[in-house]
Order: C-alpha cells, then structure tokens, then sequence
C-alpha cells in the first residue's frame, strides 16, 4: 500500500547522514571483496583463521592490509596482543554486559573492555590465540569503598582478622602444588574453613588429598619465583595439612608473630583458580578455569582486638580489586605425566616448599584437586578441574559427566558471585563464605617492608599502593600452551580453533538451556572442498548468501551438491553449519562428493 | 556478511517485484528495521485483514534470519500474543532451517502460508492450537473476530503504517481482557514450549 514512503519520513538531516554512512559501508565493502579477492589461498587462511577478516563493510583495506601484514610478521602466538588494540573496544556498561562480551570473545577473538557501574569499575581483556586453541580471559573489578566495614567483628577468628578489604590476586605462578609433604599449613579458622568448603563442594575433602602434584609449567615456575621471592615470614609448621582442623592453633601463632612483627601494612593476599584440564586419550583438551579475587587488604578494618599492629598499617583505603582469570587451553596427552616428574623434581630440590596442602577428590569421572598454598603473606587456592572432554562430545550433555561439569561450572560462577556479594557487602563478615578471599587473615599481614621484598607480584600491589590489581602472569600461561591434539571425530571441538572451548565453557556458564547450537565444519574440512576462480564462461552467476553477481577473480567454493558461493561467504557458514545453504545437503555427507569441474 | 549490499538488493526487490499479497518496507531510515504487511489469504479466516509485521535484520544477517514478529494481534495456534512466530525457517540450524540462501521475501511467504496452514501440531498457543485441532468452527469465528477487530482493512485505509502499529496497540489493551487469557496461557506452559525463539 502506501508502504514506501515511509522511507521519507524523518529529518533530511538525518537520512542524508544515514545515507552517507551507508555509502561508505557499501564503499567498504567493495574494498573488502577487493582485497579478498586479491588474497591468494594462503593469505586468505590465514586472515580468516585469525578472525581478522572481520565483518565486509566495517574495516577498511588500509586496516585489513595491515591486519594482513602483522599476521605474516608476527608469529602466530603474538596475533592475540597484537589484535588486541586493533580490535579493543571501550564500552561503558553495566556488569550484564560482561556477559554479552563474553558471548563476543567468542566472534571476536580478543577484546579488551572496561566499564563502571556505582563505585565499582570492571576491565576485561581476552585474548585468543587461533592457532593454539588458547583462550585466555581476565576479568578485574575495583571496588571503591567508601569507608570500613561495617562490622568487623562479626568474625569471630580472634587472630583472624576480618579482611574487609581483602586482597585477592590471581596469579597463576603463584600456584604451587607440591605434594602433601609441603609441611607447614597455616590456616586461620577462617581459612580452613574456606578451604574445606570449596572441597567439600565437591566431595570429601580427603580423599586423595596428597596426590597432586603440580602438573602445569606454569606452577613450576612459580614454584621458582616462590623460592625467589620467598618471604622470611613464614616458617613452614609441621603440621600436616589433612586435617586442616588441626591447624588452627598454630595458624594462629604464625599470624601473631606476624603481626608482631609490626607490619604496618597488611596485605592479604588469596588467589582461587579453578583449572580444569582434560586428560581424555585422543582429544586432549584442558580448561582452565581461575577464578581469583584479589582484595587489597583492609587495613584498619579492623578488629582492633586482634591485630595490633595491622589494624594500624593497612591503608584502608585501598580499593578493593577482584580479579577473575579464565583460561582456556589445550593439553597434549603426555602432557601431564611429563609434568608431574618435573614437578616431583622441584619439589625434592626444595624441600621447604610454601606451604601447601592439596586435597584431591574424584567423581564421575571429574577429578578435582584443591590445593592451598601460602608464602609471604600470599595465599593462593588452586582448585583443577579434568574433565574428559571426548566423553562430553561423544555422550551429549545430558550425560552424568557434563551435569558434574556444570555443577563446578556454576560453582565456580557462584564464586565469582560471592564476590561480588562481597563487594557490596563490603564486609568479609560471612565467615561461611564459599570464596576463599573471605579467609584471609591476619597470618597474612607482613610489615610492609616485607612485603615488597616478597614477590614481584606483591610488589607490584603494594607498590600501587592501593591500587592492586594484578593480572594473571603472561609467562605461566604461555609456557603452558600446547599444541592441541587432534581430536578426530570430534567435530565440534574441532572446529576453528579455541572457538569450541569458549563455547563449552559458554554453553555450560552462559546458556545451558540454550541446547541448540549451531555445528559447523572444521577449517581442515572447509579447506579440503573445492575452490576455483570464477572464470567469465560460468553460468551459475549469483551467490545466494550475499546475492550478489560473482565477477572476474572472485573464489568460488563448490560443495559436494554442486552449488557454489563466494569462498568467504560460504566458509563462514559452514563455520557454524554443515548444510549446503541451498538444498541443505550435508556437506560432509561421504558419497556426495562429485568431481570438481 | 554483505549485511548491507544484501539488503539493499533485497529491499529493491520487495518493492519491486513484492511477492503477491506481500509488502515490505524501511521504517524509518535504517536498513535494519523493516515493516511489512501481509494480507489475509483467500478463504482462511484471516481474509480481508492487513498484518503488520516487524522485521529486524541482525548484525549478522544473512547468516542469522531475521527476527520476525507480528505487531497486528492475531489468532493462530503458532504466533502467540506478543507477536512471536513458531516457524522453522526463523531459526538457526539445527533446530531451525534458516540457510542464508533465503531471504526476507521467501520468510514473509512463509509466514504467509503459516498463516492459512496452522501447524497446531507445534503450537505456541495452547488453546488456540487444541481448538484448532478439535473444534475447528469456533477456531475460525475466533480468528475472524479478531481478524475484524484487528487487521481489519477499513479501520486502517487512511493510515499511515506506524499510526497502523500504534493503533493496534492501542486496541490490544482495549482487548486487554482477551490478551490476559492468551499470556495466562502462555506463562502456564512456559518451558515446555517446542519453539519460542527470538
């Protein structure tokens, strides 16, 4: 009817600046299929592997060209901080968005993004690496807390003393998994209690706890900077870790002497991670899941009562920072065997290792191994999740297995809840509190002297001044990346590198009653379908995705059905689907393939 | 990917070469944001009514269908009250048949067909679809009614599209009465419905 002139309608100002947008996108894209069809094979894969090809219309060649460039320079590991900036985006938003970034990783690759909502303000960061499969997120909250809390005695740890600016760092080298022989355990009232409830969440705190053994490079050399960094305070106490009950007392000595001696800065320090690894035979695949807070410490937060000396030292005004480390990654089979003797030869070297206690438990095929360990006034929680990824692609999701996985998943997000509860509490009053960061005590505060000798990570806290806030270490994680295996067979995992692990990890976090997404077909099998020039004696002229005319030079890919599209309309199709856009063939479907003309 | 080169040859076909009973257009002036309108066919009940529909072409488009949904209230066991439509080809695979190789043209013909052939075997509508299914006659005077109170074409002959939208907004909180019983409905069987996308 009189349906079309409603395009006229509006300011003249404003189409005409639509108009002239829309122009540039369109002159955008005729540059992108330009360049694209400038590309040689080579090339081509590599931007499109890479996620750098971006959306046709949105960048410009110049920007592609150079895109282009980088990725040739550079080698292949370095794509992620190098796309980064290209790719960064500021974005001023509440915490929900966070969410949505996350789904956007996924299409993104990496993405930095910050925001602010009331007193706190959130920075994110991801990065992937395309070739290795590594994902890496990190996700860092500052608090700005107006004033103390509001009832720090409502701890009832005497020595603990209420962390209500807690410092909670994540730091991957901070972890240390020897075995159980790492003697002195100290463990405030609180902590233990912490401790044991991120293990019992999962099952009996005691079982096998020993066992575990540092397995990623990353803990080894963490293990090493410990040494380095190891702070005078802290002798190592006798007492066995197991029963972390036991403990208490001794903690609390160690947390006196500490504070006796005089810290005017209290720092605490505790790091929770969540690794979660598959060691499945064929598809090796691990997760890792770090879920670290970091709270500068609350200096005067005082209970009075207990710490002397550190009520007074710590700058309470230090504002709070969580930080939340996710990282995804691939394991190679052998891998972890070959760890383990390594860590196991550390360990010997050392034998005052910090102190650790490590509790690993196993169920449905899960195994979880918890470990704590404690040096200069830096506690750090270490939970590793292995989860055999193959069962989850070969039995569904509805298996027992990949409930036990979103039953940790979720834990693992309640923790980063907990958090944030805590944030807005603004008081470490909860002694029960899954998250670990609760636990922090007084045993922690070492004299600011200390501290600053103590790690470089504590350093770079303290140095801050209140403005902690510590990512992960690059070091660890990159060491740790491994080329993944092939998981042949499994389609989906498969597929585009990292992708899939991001999805898993988003299907279980972020969607898990969204059941239906797409399956699409892996770079090798997208590669291995036929592709020619358009040559002018065609007949076929259109593709269907873009509806456009194919022209001289342009890469065409022929499906086993016959049909053909541009080559980088297509493959972004059959990156999520695995039909023929047209008849809906199977792409993959053996005995389809026909002879490319 | 060719968002915006596709469109814009998509739009110049529906005005051109509208598929018969089919209307399509830009609301406003962004591309993304289309308005269209269907007319009841022939012999259903929906004869003799104009539909309004929205149309909203995600970023990814065409790799993802766009988001479809009816603004003018209608009665059918598959579109509910808020306008959603439960139709295969609105949604991605595997669960959808979305393929990029379709358009908008061919969604609004789909619609339209969905229109004349309910599938009460998929509902949306509970109770528009058993009533579809077992009592058919009163089904048809419910539709028409609506239809009449609705879509009808002399209500709407003078009026632009978006006072059109408007307006029946306007009527369905008249008709809130109606509407209540259809959300009810709809609520009580949340999560077990087979298809509620969007």
């Amino acid at each position: 009817m009189e349906s079309s002139d409603s395009n006229d309608k509006g300011t003249i100002d404003h189409s005409e600046a639509q108009r002239r947008s829309q122009l540039d996108r369109l002159e955008r894209e005729e540059a992108f299929y330009h360049f694209v069809n400038n590309l040689n094979e080579e090339d081509y894969r590599l931007m499109r592997d890479n996620n750098l090809l971006g959306t046709p219309g949105e960048i410009t060649e110049e920007e592609l060209m150079r895109r282009l460039h980088q990725v040739k320079e550079g080698p292949p590991q370095q794509n992620g901080d190098e796309n980064r900036g290209a790719e960064a985006t500021e974005d001023v938003s509440n915490r929900d968005s966070i969410i949505d970034w996350l789904n956007s990783v996924r299409q993104t690759g990496n993405t930095t993004r910050s925001g602010q909502r009331g007193n706190q303000s959130w920075r994110a960061v991801s990065r992937t690496n395309p070739n290795s499969g590594d994902f890496r997120f990190s996700l860092e909250i500052n608090v700005n807390r107006n004033n103390g809390n509001p009832n720090p005695e409502a701890e009832n740890e005497p020595p603990v003393e209420p962390s209500n600016g807690e410092d909670l760092e994540n730091s991957q080298s901070d972890t240390e998994t020897p075995r159980s022989e790492s003697p002195s355990v100290r463990q405030p009232g609180s902590d233990r209690s912490t401790s044991e409830e991120l293990v019992t969440e999962e099952e009996s705190p005691l079982r096998g706890q020993r066992r575990a053994r540092s397995r990623s490079p990353e803990q080894r050399r963490t293990r090493a900077r410990t040494d380095r960094s190891r702070s005078p305070i802290n002798p190592a106490s006798e007492t066995p870790r197991r029963s972390p009950n036991n403990m208490p007392s001794q903690t609390l000595d160690h947390s006196l002497v500490n504070e006796s001696e005089g810290s005017s800065r209290t720092r605490q320090h505790v790091t929770l991670r969540q690794h979660m690894t598959t060691t499945e035979m064929a598809s090796e695949n691990a997760v890792l899941f770090s879920t670290p807070e970091t709270r500068p410490a609350p200096p005067a937060l005082g209970s009075p009562e207990t710490n002397g000396s550190s009520e007074s030292a710590a700058p309470g005004q230090r504002p709070p920072t969580i930080v939340l480390d996710l990282q995804v990654r691939r394991v190679r089979p052998g891998e972890y065997r070959q760890r383990d003797s390594i860590a196991n030869r550390t360990r010997s070297r050392s034998q005052t290792p910090n102190n650790t206690v490590t509790y690993e438990s196993e169920r449905g095929g899960l195994r979880r191994t918890f470990s704590r360990s404690e040096r200069a006034g830096v506690r750090t929680y270490v939970s590793t999740i292995r989860i055999p990824i193959r069962r989850i692609i070969n039995t569904g999701f509805n298996e027992t297995t990949s409930v036990a996985i979103q039953t940790i998943l979720r834990q693992i997000m309640t923790g980063f809840g907990e958090l944030n509860y805590y944030m807005y509490s603004d008081g470490d009053t909860d002694p029960s509190g899954p998250v670990p960061s609760q636990n922090v005590d007084a045993p922690e505060v070492q004299s600011g002297g200390d501290s600053g000798s103590t790690s470089s990570r504590s350093e770079n806290t303290e140095g801050s001044s209140g403005e902690v806030y510590e990512s992960s270490n690059e070091g660890g994680s990159a060491s740790a990346r491994r080329e993944g295996r092939n998981a042949r067979g499994s389609v989906t995992f498969e597929e585009s590198g990292s992708l899939p692990f991001l999805s898993l990890a988003q299907f279980f976090l972020l969607n898990e009653d969204d059941d239906d997404q797409p399956r699409g077909l892996t770079k090798e099998q997208i590669d291995n379908l036929a592709w020619r020039n358009f040559g002018e004696s065609d007949a076929l002229k259109t593709c269907s995705v873009c509806i456009t005319e194919y022209t001289e030079g342009n890469k065409l890919r022929k499906l086993p059905c016959s049909h053909e599209y541009h080559v980088h309309c297509i493959d972004r199709w059959l990156s999520e689907n695995s039909t023929c856009p047209i008849c809906r063939r199977a792409v993959l479907a053996s005995g389809n393939r026909e002879s490319v003309v | 990917m060719q968002r915006t080169s596709r469109l814009k040859r998509e739009l110049h076909l529906l005005t051109t070469e509208p598929p018969p009973g089919i209307m399509c257009w830009q609301n406003t002036n962004r591309m993304d944001d289309l308005r269209a309108q269907i007319l009841g066919g022939a012999d259903t009940p929906y004869e003799k009514g104009v539909f309004s529909l929205e149309v909203v072409v995600p970023e990814r488009y065409p790799f993802e269908p766009p988001k479809i949904r009816f603004l003018t209230p209608i009665y059918h066991p598959n579109i509910d009250s808020a306008g959603r439509i439960c139709l295969d080809v609105l949604r991605l695979p595997p669960k959808g048949a979305w393929r990029p190789s379709l358009n908008i043209s061919t969604l609004l013909t789909s619609i339209q067909l969905l229109m004349s052939e309910p599938n009460p075997d998929d509902p949306l509508m509970a109770d528009i679809s058993s009533e579809y299914k077992y009592n058919k006659d009163v089904f048809i005077q419910n539709a028409k009614q609506w239809t009449e109170k609705y879509a009808s074409q002399q209500n709407r002959a003078s009026i632009t599209p978006d006072e059109e939208v408007t307006q029946s907004e306007a009527s369905t909180l008249k008709e809130s009465a109606i509407s209540q019983k259809r959300k009810g409905n709809v609520a009580s069987r949340k999560g077990k419905k087979p298809c509620l996308d969007s």
